[in-house]
């Protein structure tokens, strides 16, 4: 098949809906041939960037460009509408057509483009086997299971070569067990055909398994763009670094300290040595840290945190130890089998933290404060 | 607590429909009640008499002109109205308004549109150099029952709009937009996705509207009386007069039951179909 | 380059625009349409005989009278009154029965109940002609020809199996867990009925009140045949007789329908989507 796939290009986009601004400013480039994964929490505006993209809405003002071509450019009154936009879209309740056969289904855009006849009847076919759902061209929808719908969706969005794959939450409505699976299929799918794919999702774990790239979203404003890895270990802000994580980052307030020209952020009174250079000394910091770079000893020993387990999960190749201080704030950290069993609840414990993996954020704005090492 | 429902439908449903077959096939003349079975002469007498047949094919022509028209005029409206208007709810409510009438509100209403010398229609056409097109809408017999299914159209459109716009509107949005995506708009979007998909709408509305056709009486009886002559006679009307002007129990009973197994006819399949997705 | 943006600009700006001018201008016609009846029926209320002659009957009158309304005023009140009473009492009670069977039909599955549920719907369909006889021998026996009770008994029967289709349909969208953490408090149906279905009631009872309402007051075929004396007339009875005795009184016949519709027309603008809902929930099933 020939690629037709071009990058997305959007510029200052906001959306209003009355008074409330769905979507801030953004400014994004979405490569051609990438997997860019929009991710954020509900209401954040990822769901209502997607669909202007698509052109079911129209900004307040902004522009979008597909490739070359501008679809959308509110200030200069260029609105190209969603039918001529050669994009294809995965809707999270599927959208297939109940009262047309799966063939059907898969031919309706074609049909609607006044393809070929034969032309048509070569592509669903070829498309349906690549999807594996050949032998059901005959069914109804609603003689499908969800899995087999979801594949249907699929076929009718890739029958057609888009220039762009839009998806909206297209694994919401699977079981646990099948998203799995389905998200290997949707990669394995995204290198068979090598489009470009902007994929909206609320799961973080979705988006830092299946993205080439992943945008963060929160409030309509987009927090943060980069590779999975970058976004992991170093999150622009305290949003971005408690939402991407599972179990999420562990935040405490706290002082850096300097001390023979080096650098410690102080716990209470304990003390952790940092490895890195950091914008500013002042004010009042919060430290991050991820449940893996927290040791637990049964001992206490210099410059460590002393806490009590509440919570104990066994999630089979980890535990899951939810810890409180005394001063209330909540820890969670993950040890390994092995060590649990030497633990129990209402145990007090003492908590190691990696300074080299800690992350520091600014407790005004929540904007990490590490410079960039050269 | 089933009970009070069930006694008083029971009653003046059930029995009722069996007490009026009785009397159809019953003896009694006049007004003393007699209730020996006397066969089905009623009838079979009905059959010959030629005002009843009139009557019949009046109704049989109110039916064939309504029901299409009122469901190409209801769903024409409920389009328009799904092109997600500004004033929606405005034009919702005024279209509706008709529907909410009495029929006897109606008729008044259409005698002084249809008056062939004051009317509302023929001033407005004369007084617009149109005066050649004015007609006598309901004293000219053949164009009484026209002007009748005009009328009753003016009335019912806004109500099949409402079942046909809830129809279309209980399509997912994703799905529409997915077709937008596909490249539908406009004319093909409604004939390819929406109108495939409101089926049973229309069924409902279909039978709606046949079993009103059926047993329309309020409006023409105000309206012209079944006038001029029998020209806009129908089954409800003569049963009316049978019965209740004449005091021909028998006879009224008689049309009665006919008009009973007409709807029947269309009400049974269409309970059937509906009710059965239940289990 | 800046004259594609312009062209391009203005294609989409003038053909949406077009589209959308045509699809308003359809709609205005059809607003006139529709409203046409009853613009000159209200003018033509408020016209005196002189007026008929000289205005055309959708024309005002130059100087609008009273005299039509308040004549025909005094022929209608009786009869207006009793259309209330009727009315009235006949709402609440098939409101009130409909509910219970409603209730009982969506919640409680015994065998038959299914049917049971189909055979009270079949009432919505029938025509009435079908029952008008019995019905007229029934009154007469009990002697209630030209009394108000005949058509409060006769409305609320009537008006069950639409309350009952409208109330089972909304209490079939009341959670299962809701009945279930009732029933496993230890509460019997009448129980259920009063303190968790009843007070989640209010929707479907306006609903289903308005609808009755409106049916009930538009109705003109028993009224005819149980109570057209003159003293218990209903008020679409009292109307119809109307253009009877004011042959050509256009001005009195138009002034008496509207204060027929005035309340139906009340109801409709204040209540109007609850009436909207009852036609739908009558009409959309499954």
């Amino acid at each position: 098949m020939e690629n037709t796939s071009t990058s997305v290009n959007i510029r200052n986009l906001s959306v209003d809906f009355g008074n409330t601004n769905a979507v801030k400013n953004i400014d994004l480039l979405i490569r051609r041939n990438e997997l860019f994964v929009l991710v954020g929490p509900s209401g954040c505006g990822k769901s209502t960037t997607l669909n202007t993209i698509a052109g079911l809405i129209k900004p307040s003002h902004g522009e979008i460009l597909l490739g070359e071509e501008v679809v959308t450019d509110i200030e200069n009154g260029i609105f190209v509408r969603p039918q001529d936009r050669n994009l294809a879209m995965v809707f999270q309740d599927y959208a297939i057509y109940p009262h047309l056969t799966v063939y059907k289904n898969i031919a309706f855009p074609l049909e609607t483009r006044k393809e070929d006849r034969h032309n048509i009847k070569q592509r669903v076919e070829d498309t349906a086997e690549r999807l594996e759902i050949k032998s059901l061209l005959d069914r109804r929808p609603k003689q499908l299971s969800g899995g087999q719908r979801q594949r249907v969706a699929l076929a009718r969005a890739i029958v057609r070569q888009p220039k762009v794959f839009l998806m909206d939450e297209p694994l919401s409505n699977l079981d646990a067990k099948l998203r799995v699976n389905a998200r290997a299929e949707i990669k394995k799918i995204h290198e068979s055909i090598n489009a470009t794919i902007i994929y909206v999702t609320h799961d973080q774990i979705e988006a830092m398994s299946i993205g080439d790239r992943i945008g963060i979203m929160n409030k309509g404003i987009l927090e943060q763009v980069g590779e999975p890895n970058e976004i992991y270990n170093h999150p622009v802000n305290t949003f971005v670094a408690g939402f991407i994580g599972d179990p999420p980052m562990n935040f405490f307030a706290g002082e850096l300290v300097e001390e023979d020209s080096t650098l410690y952020f102080k716990i209470h009174d304990a003390l952790f040595k940092l490895h890195h250079t950091f914008k500013s000394n002042k004010g009042d910091i919060i430290i991050g840290i991820r449940p893996e770079n927290i040791t637990i000893l049964e001992e206490g020993i210099a410059n460590s945190l002393q806490a009590n387990i509440t919570i104990m999960e066994n999630i089979g190749k980890e535990y899951i130890i939810h810890l409180e201080l005394p001063d209330s704030t909540i820890a969670i950290v993950t040890v390994i089998p092995e060590q649990a069993e030497n633990l129990k609840i209402d145990q007090t414990i003492w908590l190691d933290l990696d300074g080299a993996r800690a992350h520091i954020f600014d407790a005004s704005n929540g904007l990490n404060l590490k410079d960039k090492m050269k | 607590m089933l009970m009070p429902a069930i006694a008083l439908v029971g009653y003046f449903v059930y029995v009722s429909i069996i007490w009026n077959l009785v009397v159809s096939v019953s003896d009694w003349k006049g007004l003393r009640p007699s209730y020996n079975f006397s066969g089905f002469g009623e009838y079979l007498d009905l059959m010959d008499d030629t005002k009843f047949r009139t009557s019949l094919t009046n109704n049989i022509m109110l039916i064939l002109l309504f029901v299409p028209m009122s469901l190409v005029l209801g769903l024409f409206m409920a389009i328009l109205l799904d092109q997600h208007l500004k004033y929606e709810g405005f034009f919702r409510t005024i279209f509706l308004l008709p529907f909410t009438l009495s029929f006897v509100v109606t008729a008044y209403l259409w005698r002084w549109m249809y008056n062939p010398k004051q009317g509302v229609i023929n001033m407005l056409l004369r007084n617009s150099g149109l005066g050649f097109l004015a007609q006598d809408w309901v004293t000219n017999p053949d164009l009484v029952m026209y002007s009748i299914v005009f009328a009753l159209l003016w009335q019912f459109s806004g109500y099949v709009m409402l079942i046909f716009l809830a129809g279309i509107r209980s399509i997912p949005e994703t799905q529409i937009n997915a077709a937008k995506l596909d490249g539908a708009s406009g004319f093909y979007l409604y004939r390819r996705v929406i109108i495939p998909q409101i089926k049973s709408s229309s069924f409902t509305a279909f039978v709606i509207l046949m079993v009103f056709a059926l047993k329309a009486f309020d409006f023409i009886f105000i309206l012209t009386g079944g006038g001029p002559g029998y020209s806009s006679e129908i089954l409800s009307l003569t049963m009316y007069e049978e019965a209740f002007a004449i005091t021909n129990f028998t006879t009224g009973s008689a049309i009665a039951t006919i008009m009973f197994f007409l709807v029947m006819l269309i009400v049974l399949p269409y309970l059937h179909i509906t009710y059965r997705r239940k289990n | 380059m800046s004259s594609t943006r312009f062209d391009k600009f203005w294609e989409i700006y003038n053909s949406e625009r077009l589209r959308r001018g045509l699809l308003y201008l359809v709609l205005i016609v059809m607003v006139f349409w529709i409203l046409l009846p009853l613009w000159a029926a209200f003018v033509t209320a408020f016209k005196s005989q002189q007026d008929l002659q000289t205005t055309a009957p959708y024309q005002p009158s130059p100087s609008p009278t009273l005299e039509p309304l308040r004549a025909t005023f005094e022929i209608m009140i009786r009869p207006l009154f009793n259309s209330l009473t009727f009315t009235i009492f006949a709402t609440i009670f098939s409101c009130l029965i409909g509910s219970m069977a409603g209730f009982i039909l969506s919640r409680i599955q015994f065998k038959g109940s299914e049917t049971v549920f189909l055979l009270i719907i079949v009432g919505i369909f029938i025509p009435y002609q079908a029952v008008l006889v019995p019905l007229f021998l029934t009154m007469a026996r009990l002697g209630l020809i030209n009394n108000l009770l005949a058509l409060v008994i006769t409305h609320t029967a009537f008006g069950i199996p639409i309350c009952t289709l409208l109330f089972r349909s909304f209490y079939e969208e009341i959670p299962e867990s809701l009945i279930n953490a009732a029933i496993v408090d230890g509460a019997g149906i009448w129980r259920i009925y009063r303190k968790i279905v009843l007070p989640l009631s209010t929707l479907p009872f306006i609903v289903a009140t308005v609808f009755q309402f409106t049916n009930i007051w538009n109705d003109f075929l028993f009224g005819l045949i149980l109570s057209s004396g003159i003293n218990a007339q209903p008020a679409s009875v009292a109307l119809s007789n109307l253009k009877g005795s004011q042959v050509a009184l256009w001005h009195y016949q138009m002034a008496g329908t509207l204060w027929y519709s005035l309340p139906s027309l009340l109801v409709y603008f204040f209540l109007g989507k609850y009436l909207m809902r009852g036609f739908m929930t009558g009409a959309l099933k499954g």
